[in-house]
């Protein structure tokens, strides 16, 4: 069976309306400045970086060390353990969350509303109390797995050791899992049955038809999904620094790590030229993934009407009903249960009933300086979530439905942020904010800050939204405009009407990840504009992690929050489809 | 002759008296300028210690002047610091940093003199105050064993005693390769016992961990029985844990953290005026409470009686930043 339905090639040529021919050219060069002032400018200061031997500011000389550093034996080792790493948690990521979205929005499976929400949590918990609570259960010593083992089997062999490849792999996922299960589930809701329905009548079995159909239609969002994950992997600092570092294993961004702060002197030009490194390594793969999907069409939301049906899975429900259950018992009832748990108690990890206490509780509360970057935090996260996925839903309209010249200047540019390592590109942020004429108010306020949380949320924004623009014909985006609609009317009546529910999940992602965000948000706040991921740096390194458990509690509540009214809208959404 | 002494005496307690008003009357002029600039702006890198933040509090009391601070990893204030003044921008009025990254800062042109102070009198030998910076209070090294995995008679009492085979893999330590506490330790322990103690103490395979409270939890948790180096005002967090810190015969490695005063700092009186403070007995005892070295004089025997005799040990010595690169790449070599 071919791979999709090709119900329209012919490009979209919108006239009229704000974007006539003088306001199309005025629009794209507005794009094309706001995009070059939020990634190539912060990126041309970096560059600089790499080609001199002092930051900017400095005086020095151009040369070609920290390029010529790469060669050495152990940041090539590192290279090498990156990309295997991140190939290796992307594959078994990407499975493992196709599997869940069928499972969630395809099947009868009981239960599955509860499931879709529970099984998301590990990616809104901060890394390091995930990491914390891994070591714990899972530490060759006297982790708390290793012991159950040890007393049931009688061996002294431990059973699981975190401290290693497999302990940043299975760390790595618990975050990407959800991540890419985000990413498509809405797709996998959206489809068109028919297809599978056709594919059901003319002889192919269940399995047949989730691989030659269902899975080939989600390709353009799978594989979106998966070079999201996959650079996202290459960029990840946590799990290697905790659970790769003890036991020898290095990966680029410990590299970089230990170039900016482990020396006498920072050593900026060599982790810039790594960082460029890592970018060659992605931009690679995005070329990759263009030419896997280049010329095909994956259209399944049409102008036809159609039903939404789940595929009747009998007894078999109860075993994918147990696959959810087992994902969510190990991602998020061993570790959070944990910090639970902790937070009740003096000391992390310290069971005892004369340790029960509410302080910590009490600790956050009364803390003023949690409460003002919590306020700085919800603004900022409010104003760059819409701010970004705004950005992104004219960026990836551009670029996906349009044939306009400069769209794919557009794309590589709303690109470059993902493609940088956070830490490097906190310093690209920090050297372009603090060199601007003083007459522009950015650096030292909330706009910095705002800035680069739009600049380093763009891309998801434009994979999500150009995802689900992929799904939707064109044909009715052509019916709107032969009904007298404007460019404007037609991108928000109709692509982000009918897209809207990957709108609201790229929304939520893009908002916990400013919550989240630590690399850009040390080097750009100032005392007025503290945000809560520095204060959890600050309870970390002051030996709180107590505190630390609170808020990570804090925000798991919050997530549950949005997510329950985005699901609940986007149900009621689709039954009116 | 007695009465030309008496009368030169006279005369010269008269202008030591006077020049002592003249002194006060100009002291005064600056707690008055100070007042009037309302704030002072600290960079530090000392991040979300409680203790310091009693010290910031007792200032904001007595002289009703804010504290504001900016905390960041020792690296990225440096980096800010100099971003900010290469851009023409000065928005920080004092530094607070470990004694190497301000030593190199001072080599960069980031500071200004602070002029005279008058509790510079308190300072107490070793630590001493240079034209740009002052010592503002001193980390001192140990040991820390888990009490329930290591018996009374079986703890560490000399550092040589860590390079018995019976630790073997069981020590966990902060990185010597990189900044930090590990690399005080190496060169503190390179220049007292050679390149042969760090070569059989690499033969003993300390696990490394640079995310030093975690590490100092797991050791309570029993995945470790030894760690090192213990920084001892950490002590105060794990109070109820199984855990208990060793100074050895040898004496404590230590580092010291300085305060500068940022050059063009915005707010230059109030900054002179919370140097001052800071090397007051009263704001050094928080300090020494909290298990840090005070820099003045008297304030080791007003601490409280459970830190007092790790805080009155020998200093065995501490960094020389000019040969910290060399240290850090040795490091890299000898542990691999």
């Amino acid at each position: 069976m071919s791979v999709a339905v090709d119900l329209t090639t012919t490009p979209v040529r919108p006239a009229g309306g704000f974007f006539g021919r003088h306001g199309r050219a005025f629009g794209l060069t507005l794009l094309i400045a706001i995009l070059g002032f939020l990634s190539l400018y912060p990126m041309a200061m970096l560059f600089y970086g790499s080609l001199h031997s002092t930051p900017p500011g400095m005086a020095g000389v151009f040369n070609l060390d920290g390029y010529a550093t790469l060669a050495s034996g152990e940041n090539l080792s590192a290279l090498v353990n990156t990309v295997a790493i991140s190939l290796i948690k992307t594959i078994l990521s990407v499975a493992l969350a196709v599997l869940l979205a069928w499972i969630v929005a395809r099947t009868d499976t009981p239960g599955r509303g509860v499931l879709e929400i529970l099984i998301t949590l590990p990616f809104f918990i901060p890394p390091i109390l995930t990491a914390t609570a891994w070591a714990m259960l899972g530490n060759a010593q006297v982790g708390t797995i290793n012991l159950v083992w040890k007393a049931i089997t009688g061996l002294e062999t431990p059973l699981v050791d975190v401290f290693s490849y497999g302990g940043v792999i299975w760390h790595m996922m618990q975050y990407s899992t959800p991540f890419i299960f985000l990413l498509v589930v809405d797709a996998f809701r959206a489809m068109d049955p028919s297809l599978e329905e056709a594919s059901r009548m003319s002889g192919a079995s269940r399995w047949q038809t989730f691989w030659r159909v269902t899975f080939a239609l989600m390709l353009p969002v799978t594989t979106s999904a998966f070079i999201l994950s996959f650079i996202r992997g290459m960029e990840s600092f946590e799990s290697a620094v905790f659970f790769g570092t003890p036991v020898g294993i290095n990966v680029i961004t410990t590299q970089i790590y230990n170039s900016i702060t482990q020396k006498g002197t920072p050593d900026y030009q060599s982790s810039t030229a790594l960082g460029f490194a890592a970018m060659a390594l992605m931009f690679l793969l995005l070329v990759l993934q263009s030419r896997l999907l280049g010329g095909r069409s994956f259209t399944t939301v049409t102008g036809k009407g159609y039903a939404p049906n789940v595929t009747r899975l009998g007894r078999l429900r109860w075993v994918t009903f147990a696959v959810c259950a087992a994902f969510f018992a190990l991602t998020v009832v061993l570790p959070v249960g944990q910090l639970l748990l902790s937070s009740f108690f003096q000391f992390f990890g310290f069971y005892q009933l004369d340790m029960l206490t509410l302080q910590h509780y009490r600790d956050v509360w009364e803390n003023d300086e949690f409460w003002h970057a919590f306020g700085n935090t919800m603004l900022l996260g409010v104003l760059g979530a819409t701010a970004t996925m705004a950005l992104g839903a004219i960026v990836a309209y551009v670029t996906t439905r349009t044939t306009w010249r400069g769209r794919r200047l557009i794309d590589i540019l709303a690109w470059l942020p993902w493609m940088m390592p956070g830490m490097v590109l906190g310093i690209g942020f920090l050297w372009g904010f603090a060199t601007l004429p003083h007459s522009i108010p950015i650096y030292g306020t909330l706009w910095a800050l705002l800035l680069a949380y739009v600049a380093l949320g763009t891309p998801v924004a434009v994979r999500v939204t150009s995802g689900a623009y992929a799904q939707i014909a064109k044909d009715i985006e052509e019916c709107s405009r032969v009904h007298g609609a404007g460019w404007w009317q037609t991108l928000g009546r109709i692509l982000i009407a009918l897209a809207w529910p990957a709108f609201a999940v790229g929304w939520v992602l893009i908002f916990f990840g400013i919550m989240r965000e630590l690399s850009a948000s040390i080097l750009l706040y100032v005392p007025a504009t503290e945000v809560m991921s520095v204060v959890m740096l600050k309870m970390w390194v002051g030996g709180k992690p107590e505190e630390v458990s609170v808020l990570g509690l804090i925000m798991l509540v919050l997530v549950l929050v949005f997510r329950w009214v985005q699901l609940r809208f986007i149900a009621k959404r689709i039954s009116t489809l | 002759m007695l009465r030309r002494t008496v009368l030169g005496g006279l005369a010269a307690s008269t202008a030591i008296v006077r020049s002592a008003a003249a002194q006060d009357a100009d002291w005064q002029k600056l707690v008055d300028a100070a007042r009037k600039e309302g704030k002072v702006v600290i960079y530090t890198a000392s991040i979300g210690s409680p203790f310091h933040k009693v010290v910031f509090k007792a200032f904001e009391a007595k002289y009703g002047i804010k504290i504001e601070l900016l905390e960041a990893r020792a690296s990225e204030v440096r980096e800010r610091v100099r971003v900010e003044q290469s851009a023409g921008r000065f928005l920080g009025d004092l530094h607070h940093n470990g004694s190497t990254t301000t030593w190199l800062m001072t080599q960069d042109g980031n500071f200004q003199p602070h002029g005279p102070l008058p509790n510079l009198k308190n300072i107490e030998p070793p630590y001493e105050a240079s034209e740009m910076s002052i010592p503002a209070e001193v980390i001192s090294y140990c040991l820390m064993v888990n009490k329930n995995m290591v018996k009374p008679g079986d703890e560490p009492k000399a550092w040589k005693d860590i390079l018995d085979p019976k630790w073997a893999g069981k020590i966990l330590s902060d990185d010597y390769r990189a900044l930090g506490g590990g690399a005080v330790f190496f060169m503190v322990m390179y220049d007292s016992f050679g390149k042969e103690f760090h070569e059989k103490l690499a033969a003993q395979k300390p696990v490394f961990s640079r995310d030093i409270a975690n590490s100092e939890r797991r050791v309570a948790r029993g995945e470790f029985p030894l760690y090192i180096p213990f920084s001892l005002q950490d002590f105060n967090n794990l109070k109820g844990l199984p855990v208990k810190p060793i100074v050895p015969a040898e004496g404590r490695p230590y580092v010291r953290f300085d305060l500068s005063m940022l050059k063009n700092a915005p707010h230059p009186n109030a900054t002179r005026l919370f140097m001052n403070f800071y090397l007051e007995p009263e704001q050094q005892l928080v300090f020494g409470n909290a298990g840090y070295n005070p820099v003045v004089k008297g304030v080791v025997e007003k601490t409280s009686e459970e830190i007092r005799p790790h805080l009155a040990t020998k200093a065995m010595g501490t960094t020389t930043p000019s040969k910290q690169d060399a240290m850090l790449a040795l490091a890299k070599e000898i542990y691999k």
